[in-house]
């Protein structure tokens, strides 16, 4: 039993990860109907700024132990190149989805650069410092505190998204503009603004999710891509644009990828993509999306 | 920006002007002549980026020595540097130095996969060149048995037989169930078979409980040492070796895993030693350090001053590649040498290549030479790793144990798994 609790534990934690990455990703398509595959270099922009903003914490001072925080800072701070960005993909929200795709993977390559310009080619890790919060252990089962502290955070980004959708008016006015744009235009809703602040949110979501992740793992230029790849497992399995998806879909392709890897270790993304195929098959709209009308 | 890479760049670039200056004690009647011009292919990114730039100090050591020697035969030598990516770029920039720069030597590659390709390259170009960590195996069966112009470094099995040496002296009797976690390709497959190939040589009744095979790059090994951990084995074989070592060992740490009485076995952790960081890497465990163990404390004058001067300038220890690029250069400045007095005048590529074969050199590691069928030999160094240094990362225990390769590596044109079964080697 101990055992099996902590291979759940490693799938969830890999899930906690992946939803991250995915919300974003989610959130942008949900109510702009792109595609936005640099989702992934969010996510290592936060690792890579997260690692240099805790050092430049730790050289003036900062007890180790808060690290956390400016790694939050850090990932909050770096959502600002999300109006950038979403000004530069004003220009294709009417051409075809290729432009889109084209253009968001022109990012993905030139942030790779920009990365290689400002940290090196080399992988950046943040040493021994996730062991300053210690471990949780129960019946036998150890967990790293810090890579609860993930969970949790995963959970309540989870919850509050959900909530902010749900119950507040921003959310309504949002789910009203991606269900139907001119209407809300017509209705006198700022969709220009709209836009700008979702896909910044959807930036935040990466960036912060990459500088909390980043003091358990390593910040590499590869990452990006390898995101994204796993993130649309997540996100067609989930149902694209649905948030509850992303959460189911992450939910199933971390655990699913943990079980692989304890029972059959070679088939640990033949475990991943054959749920891929079986939903694209059962339910190709995946199990929280929307059929296209 | 990395500034590291550049103030390398900067060096390799400025050695020429600085060395220039210098009289030519040895050989006078060379000193108006042209320099060696030596390519070196080495990664600057990803993975290997930190690899790579330690092979590169080591190589500039070398050459900063040799040309305030007064060079080789008389020469200096002048580096040019292009960048190890995948093979067939890397290839591309081999074609690009000996065309374009026309050097005479080239060196360099830390993967195999490059070296694999380039080897048959170099060898139709008639280009010669030294590996510095590459072979030209497939697997383990080698795919250039008689090259010409091809010079390998020692196979990459060495580590991987020392480690399990060193796994049976230490440990034999106390583990019966094992368990490996080793990167998904060849180099990992090797290594952990060569490990239970050991294990049956010496009569080790073992069972594998859990093998894991993480693509190299993999930062979430947390599924991975929960599948370990829940396996229970006496005993741990990794040849984990690039980022993803300090990944593991963290989150081994985290989840308990090194809590009970495993026994891990980390051929390769030298690649990674100075990232082991104390407050995560328990003592007690297997540690190869390859050809390059910094803190050897019998270690040689030469290797005791490059340290010095690389912790000085780098503020870091040096690893194994370092030993690998010198030792390159140090074979290549030998064979010239030996070349040139044995002829009395400037050697041609032919001369160079026969009188590089077989010659011995001194290298910062210790002793090594050039096997007749172009394969490295060197000196290996692993042991036990403790605590109690003056460092926040583990060094090795003393007395270090230390190998010369050729009780490591199959002789000249043997199968590797057959050369396991019938060596005797010592303990």
């Amino acid at each position: 039993m101990t055992a099996f609790v902590d291979i759940l534990f490693g799938g969830v934690f890999h899930a906690a990860v992946l939803f991250l990455v995915a919300a974003g990703l989610q959130l942008v398509f949900g109510v702009q109907k792109i595609v936005n595959l640099a989702c992934g270099s969010f996510y290592a922009l936060g690792a890579y700024f997260g690692i240099s903003a805790v050092n430049w914490a730790l050289k003036l001072g900062l007890p180790p132990q808060l690290f956390l925080g400016v790694l939050l800072l850090a990932g909050l701070v770096l959502g600002l190149i999300g109006p950038v960005i979403e000004a530069l993909l004003r220009t294709v929200y009417h051409r075809d989805e290729a432009f889109q795709l084209l253009l968001t993977f022109a990012l993905v390559l030139m942030f790779q650069d920009v990365l290689r310009f400002f940290w090196g080619a080399n992988p950046q890790q943040l040493g021994d410092l996730v062991m300053s919060y210690g471990k949780l252990s129960a019946g036998g089962v150890i967990v790293p505190t810090y890579n609860m502290l993930v969970i949790l955070a995963s959970i309540v980004i989870a919850a509050g998204i959900g909530t902010f959708l749900q119950r507040t008016r921003f959310g309504r006015i949002l789910r009203a503009t991606a269900e139907n744009r001119e209407m809300s235009q017509g209705l006198g809703v700022n969709v220009r603004w709209m836009y700008a602040s979702v896909f910044t949110l959807g930036t935040v979501l990466g960036t912060v999710g990459g500088a909390l992740v980043v003091p358990t793992a390593a910040a590499s230029l590869d990452m990006p891509v390898e995101l994204v790849v796993e993130a649309f497992a997540v996100v067609v399995i989930g149902g694209l644009g649905s948030m509850r998806g992303a959460l189911a879909g992450a939910l199933i392709v971390g655990i699913m990828r943990a079980l692989a890897i304890r029972y059959y270790a070679e088939l640990e993304m033949l475990a991943i993509y054959l749920v891929v195929i079986a939903v694209l098959i059962a339910r190709p709209v995946g199990l929280f999306g929307k059929p296209v009308e | 920006m990395d500034q590291k890479r550049r103030k390398i760049l900067q060096a390799l670039g400025g050695t020429g002007a600085v060395i220039a200056a210098q009289p030519y004690l040895s050989f006078p009647a060379f000193a108006q002549n042209a320099p060696l011009r030596v390519g070196i292919i080495a990664p600057k990114a990803g993975i290997a980026g930190t690899i790579g730039e330690c092979g590169l100090r080591g190589t500039q050591f070398a050459v900063d020595r040799i040309n305030a020697g007064g060079g080789i035969a008389g020469r200096r030598v002048e580096l040019i540097v292009e960048e190890e990516t995948n093979p067939k770029d890397s290839i591309e920039r081999l074609r690009k130095l000996v065309l374009q720069d026309k050097v005479d030597c080239v060196q360099g590659i830390v993967s195999s996969g490059v070296s694999l390709a380039m080897g048959a390259v170099a060898e139709e170009m008639k280009a010669l060149t030294i590996f510095w960590d590459g072979t030209t195996q497939d697997g383990v069966k080698e795919t250039m048995v008689n090259p010409r112009y091809v010079f390998k470094s020692t196979d990459n099995e060495c580590e991987a037989v020392m480690g399990s040496l060193l796994a049976v002296k230490h440990w034999k009797g106390k583990f019966k169930t094992i368990a490996g976690i080793n990167p998904d390709y060849s180099y990992g497959r090797n290594n952990f078979a060569a490990f239970q190939a050991l294990l049956k040589k010496f009569g080790i009744e073992h069972t594998v409980v859990a093998d894991q095979w993480p693509k190299v790059g993999t930062t979430d090994l947390n599924s991975h040492v929960a599948a370990l951990k829940a396996a229970k084995p006496d005993l741990v074989f990794s040849s984990l070796l690039f980022a993803d070592l300090p990944i593991f060992m963290r989150t081994a740490h985290g989840a308990g895993l090194m809590d009970g009485g495993t026994k891990f076995v980390f051929p390769a952790a030298g690649f990674q030693h100075t990232a082991l960081k104390k407050s995560f890497t328990p003592a007690g465990m297997i540690f190869g350090h390859n050809t390059l163990y910094f803190d050897h404390p019998n270690a040689s004058a030469l290797q005791k001053q490059f340290v010095r001067e690389y912790e000085d300038k780098y503020k870091d220890y040096p690893h194994w590649e370092a030993d690998r690029a010198y030792f390159a250069m140090k074979v290549y400045q030998a064979g010239v040498e030996a070349a040139y007095k044995a002829k009395g005048a400037w050697p041609n590529q032919e001369d160079v290549i026969n009188a590089i074969e077989g010659v011995k050199v001194e290298s910062l590691g210790g002793p090594g030479m050039m096997r007749k069928d172009h394969i490295a030999e060197q000196t290996f160094y692993q042991g036990i790793t403790t605590h109690n240094n003056r460092y926040d990362f583990p060094t090795l225990a003393t007395p270090v144990d230390v190998m010369y390769s050729d009780q490591l590596q199959k002789p000249t044109g043997m199968d590797f798994w057959k050369w396991i079964e019938t060596a005797t080697i010592k303990l």
